[in-house]
């Protein structure tokens, strides 16, 4: 959290501090101190005060500057190692830019500094200095005269004063007064004082308008009264402020009484106003050289500093003016890059704002354009796509529901795709083959044989369309397919490939030969039929009326041959029935059976009819039931496995008992010759492509279904028994078929064979349903 | 390794001292001055040592103006708090060459108040620049009981010096002279 905190007040920071604004400001402001500081440094009376702390100022802020940019460059010099993009081309435009601005102001530089020293040199002029000089010494020359005229005239004056007692009388001030009054008018003096020797004045004349700011007279300092006492004169010019010059003339006077004190005269003469103005002129001018002289290497280095100064902070402002403006010209570029980058990593909803009408801000639009461009091209083909997969799915979908097969090849003859009725058909497992040629296919599956060789033969002969049929053995099922083939349409000059639709007809065949057959056993049984009562009749009518009338010797044979009449009309009769059982239509009285009791009451009643059984047929026993010794043909075993959980089916029960008998009748009897013969019935439930069926198996152990037969196993007159009409299985099928199921026959692979029956389970027979005892058993048929 | 680096820091500071030493033989100083209130008013005996290094010297010939500021603060002594200053004063007094006459002008206060005095040495001049004896610094009210004493201090006005000498006078100990404070007992 800290962590966080403290690296966004750090980011903060460093925005400000390398931000626009604070060098910007700072600029400004330096550049502000350094007008007021040139000012300054040309004795402006405004920044003359100033000058200092200007100086400070701007070598504090130069400092500052220069830390700032440091702070910049040590930004982008690790912006620069962490290679971030941009930095390269900043760095480019930086140096450039820097050179740019370097180079000149350098120059620059160098020049003024040349130009101000040569200029500041050139100020001082040997000749000037010594014209300077020699005016002061003319000057100097020219006071002299006045005070060696002035020292005289003192002196004179010293003279006169000697006669002075020094111990006036009363009144004697007044006569000192009156004589140096006197003498000063005479010599025309400014001011005259006269000092006894430690320094008192004792009298003091002076010119009326002389000095009237002050009351008491001037009066010389020590050193001058030391002089005076040692009898030296003093006389000196005095430069008094504002009043000007005056010469000053200090002497001794003696005092003509012996042993009476020294006193001292001092007279102040002031300097005739054009002596004066022309001495003070020679004076300030002079000075004023003197000092530009002393001055002159303070004034070369202050000129010096400030225009360094002044040239760092131009390179300074330079410097961060390049920085300033290489970032700011490298980032739109730089922000080109990086989205450039975020494209190529698939991010193409990248957007930059444009932020310029420049060149750049254009290209800017157009990689914006471009990235629209993209975007909406990629989801147009992701949708295409969707789409694409939609359509897929959907012709999937049919595909998967179509009953017909549909297979299609690519013009090599590998298989492209397929659908599961396909798989089913072929009963081969295409799924996993992938791209399987045929010869492979044939390989694999060799049944598909003659599937193959057709399609192969179609491809060869290049027909657009075409149609056949051909028989296959699928899992020992004999099917009939009837197989239709067309070229798909060709796609850039290659030739397309191949589609095959198939459907499975063996049912529909085989319904064509049920409806044939049940056509000629209604005729059969119509036209056989007809005949067979009257033969009957005149056969009882011969017995009955000549079996008396013969003699005794052919009574028998008569007798005989009459029964045998009747009775192979009868037999005769029960065929043309059956005949006629196969081609009524059906009369189904459909209930809720339970098809488990049915069988247990069919088993059941076999087992009791012993005395129904004719020669050759053994009765059923159960599988455990041990089979009495000795009796011939042995009773055959029964295995029952039937599924407790089978639900009802709507169904005739005395049909479906007829069923019942007749497999069984067909199964008994195939076990005629067989050691052990075993029955075993089984029933469950089976759930097929969201059908549920109830599925009823009845294998044996005897020889199975010829091969020859396992085809036409359903059709009458199909039998492999010397006595059947080859009906039992026919009535079967159409029976199963009456209530919307299927059958079918199969040998086994160990010897012996298999009916099944799939009987659909209804999703309306309700469980609740009544469930009726089962009928009454139907006198079980022999018509095996 | 660290020795060379202890023997520049060791000629860096004996150089220092040295430019102390010479510069302090020509420094302001404050040797013996007698503080004492007569009435209302401070008054002082003694002089200021002025002296001048040869820099100052050459520029005070050469025309500069030179500027002097006494400080004068005066405390009433306590013994358990700090002193408490009663007053203050600050006084400026120039002296500048002229070269006409050949003397030393030495003034004091501004405008009407300014005087002037004109010296024939420089020796005499600066001593009179540092004269104190004429110095009379009157108190709002007369003091009361009690020690008190007198703060003084003398220095050199580097701002008053023409603008381009300022830099090098800031940058150079020749420049800087000033006595510091000095603390001196009120007699009455």
């Amino acid at each position: 959290m800290d962590l966080v905190e403290s690296s966004a007040l750090n980011r903060y920071v460093t925005r400000y501090v390398t931000g626009f604004t604070p060098l910007a400001v700072l600029s400004m402001l330096l550049i502000a101190a350094f007008i007021m500081m040139n000012a300054a440094a040309q004795n402006s009376a405004l920044f003359g005060r100033m000058y200092s702390v200007l100086l400070l100022v701007n070598i504090l802020g130069v400092v500052l500057l220069i830390a700032l940019i440091l702070l910049n460059l040590f930004h982008f010099v690790e912006q620069y190692r962490a290679r971030v993009m941009g930095t390269r081309l900043t760095l480019r435009l930086l140096v450039m830019f820097i050179m740019l601005a370097v180079l000149p102001v350098s120059v620059v530089f160098f020049f003024s500094i040349q130009t101000l020293n040569r200029g500041i040199d050139n100020w001082f002029d040997v000749r000037i200095e010594r014209a300077l000089d020699d005016a002061l010494l003319l000057g100097r020359t020219a006071l002299d005269a006045l005070k060696q005229d002035l020292v005289k005239n003192t002196q004179e004056m010293a003279v006169e004063l000697e006669t002075l007692p020094v111990k006036p009388k009363v009144g004697g001030l007044r006569s000192e007064l009156t004589l140096l009054n006197a003498l000063r008018e005479q010599y025309n003096i400014t001011e005259l004082t006269l000092f006894t020797q430690d320094g008192k004045i004792i009298a003091s004349v002076s010119e009326a308008n002389f000095d009237p700011g002050t009351l008491v007279p001037d009066r010389p300092s020590d050193a001058v009264f030391i002089q005076a006492r040692q009898g030296l004169t003093y006389a000196n010019l005095d430069a008094i402020g504002k009043s000007g010059l005056r010469l000053r003339v200090v002497v001794p006077v003696r005092s003509r009484d012996v042993g009476a004190p020294m006193r001292v005269l001092q007279v102040l003469q002031a300097l005739p106003p054009r002596y004066a103005k022309l001495g003070e002129s020679v004076q300030s001018a002079f000075a004023e050289y003197e000092k530009l002289v002393y001055l002159r290497g303070p004034l070369k280095f202050g000129f010096t500093l400030t225009l360094s100064l002044i040239a760092l902070l131009t390179l300074l402002i330079a410097v961060w003016a390049a920085i300033f403006s290489a970032r700011r010209l490298a980032a739109p570029i730089r922000e080109l890059a990086q989205a450039t980058n975020a494209v190529a990593e698939g991010d193409y909803q990248k957007q930059i704002p444009v932020t310029s009408h420049d060149e750049i801000g254009i290209l800017v639009e157009s990689f914006n354009d471009m990235t629209r461009r993209i975007h909406r091209a990629q989801s147009q083909s992701k949708r295409s796509q969707q789409e694409a997969e939609i359509q897929r799915a959907y012709l999937e979908t049919v595909m998967g529901r179509l009953s017909s097969g549909v297979l299609t090849f690519n013009q090599r003859l590998l298989l492209r795709t397929h659908n599961p009725a396909a798989s089913q058909i072929l009963g081969a497992e295409l799924k996993s083959s992938g791209r399987k040629s045929l010869t492979s296919l044939t390989e694999h599956y060799p049944a598909l044989s003659p599937f193959t060789e057709a399609v192969e033969q179609a491809a060869a002969a290049g027909q657009a369309e075409w149609q056949t049929q051909i028989q296959l053995a699928v899992n020992g099922r004999r099917r009939t397919l009837m197989l239709r083939g067309t070229s798909l349409p060709s796609w850039r000059g290659k030739r397309g490939g191949y589609v095959v639709v198939f459907d499975d007809i063996t049912t529909l065949i085989q319904a064509q030969r049920d409806a044939a057959w049940g056509e000629v056993a209604r005729r059969m049984a119509h036209e056989i039929k007809n005949p067979l009562t009257p033969i009957q009749l005149s056969a009882e009518r011969i017995r009955h009326k000549y079996l008396r009338q013969v003699p005794e010797e052919e009574r028998v044979a008569l007798e005989r041959a009459t029964r045998t009449i009747i009775e192979q009309v009868e037999a005769l009769k029960s065929m043309v029935n059956d005949f006629s059982e196969y081609a009524r239509s059906a009369q189904m009285q459909s209930r809720p059976v339970d098809l488990n009791d049915l069988i247990r009451d069919v088993i059941e009643l076999y087992k009791n009819e012993r005395g129904l059984s004719s020669g050759g047929v053994v009765p059923l026993h159960r599988a455990d039931d041990k089979p009495g010794k000795g009796k011939a043909p042995r009773a055959v075993a029964t295995k029952l496995d039937l599924d407790a959980d089978l639900p009802l089916i709507a169904a005739d029960p005395g049909r479906l008992r007829q069923v019942l008998h007749n497999l069984l009748l067909n199964a008994r009897e195939a076990l005629t010759a067989t050691t052990k013969p075993m029955i075993s019935v089984s029933t469950r439930v089976l759930t097929e492509n969201t059908q549920r069926f109830a599925e009823l198996k009845i294998q044996d152990n005897g020889p199975g279904f010829p091969e020859t037969q396992l085809v036409r196993l359903y059709e009458p007159y199909v039998t492999s028994k010397e006595k059947g009409t080859g009906l039992g299985l026919a009535i079967v099928k159409r029976i199963v078929e009456e209530h919307g199921g299927a059958i079918f026959a199969e040998n086994l692979k160990h010897g012996g064979a298999c009916v099944i029956v799939r009987l659909p389970i209804a999703g309306a027979v309700p469980v609740s349903a009544e469930k009726s005892p089962a009928p009454k058993p139907v006198h079980a048929e022999k018509n095996a | 390794m660290t020795q060379p680096r202890i023997r520049w820091r060791r000629i860096a500071l004996a150089a220092l001292a040295l430019a102390w030493l010479g510069e302090a033989a020509a420094d302001f100083k404050i040797a013996d001055i007698q503080p004492k209130f007569t009435e209302q008013s401070l008054t002082f005996s003694g002089n200021l040592d002025l002296g001048l290094s040869p820099k100052v010297e050459e520029a005070l010939a050469k025309g500069i103006p030179l500027e002097v500021v006494i400080d004068v603060r005066l405390y009433h002594q306590r013994r358990y708090l700090w002193d408490k200053k009663i007053a203050s004063w600050t006084l400026r007094r120039r002296i500048q060459y002229h070269a006409l006459s050949g003397q030393y002008l030495i003034s004091e206060g501004e405008g009407e108040a300014e005087t002037r005095e004109s010296l024939l040495t420089q020796q005499e001049a600066l001593k009179q620049l540092g004269s104190l004896s004429d110095l009379k610094l009157t108190l709002k009210e007369a003091p009361s009981d009690g020690d008190f004493s007198a703060d003084i201090r003398v220095s050199l006005d580097i701002e008053a010096l023409p603008t381009p000498l300022r830099p090098v006078a800031y940058t150079s100990f020749a420049w800087h002279l000033n006595s510091g404070w000095t603390s001196w007992k009120v007699a009455r």
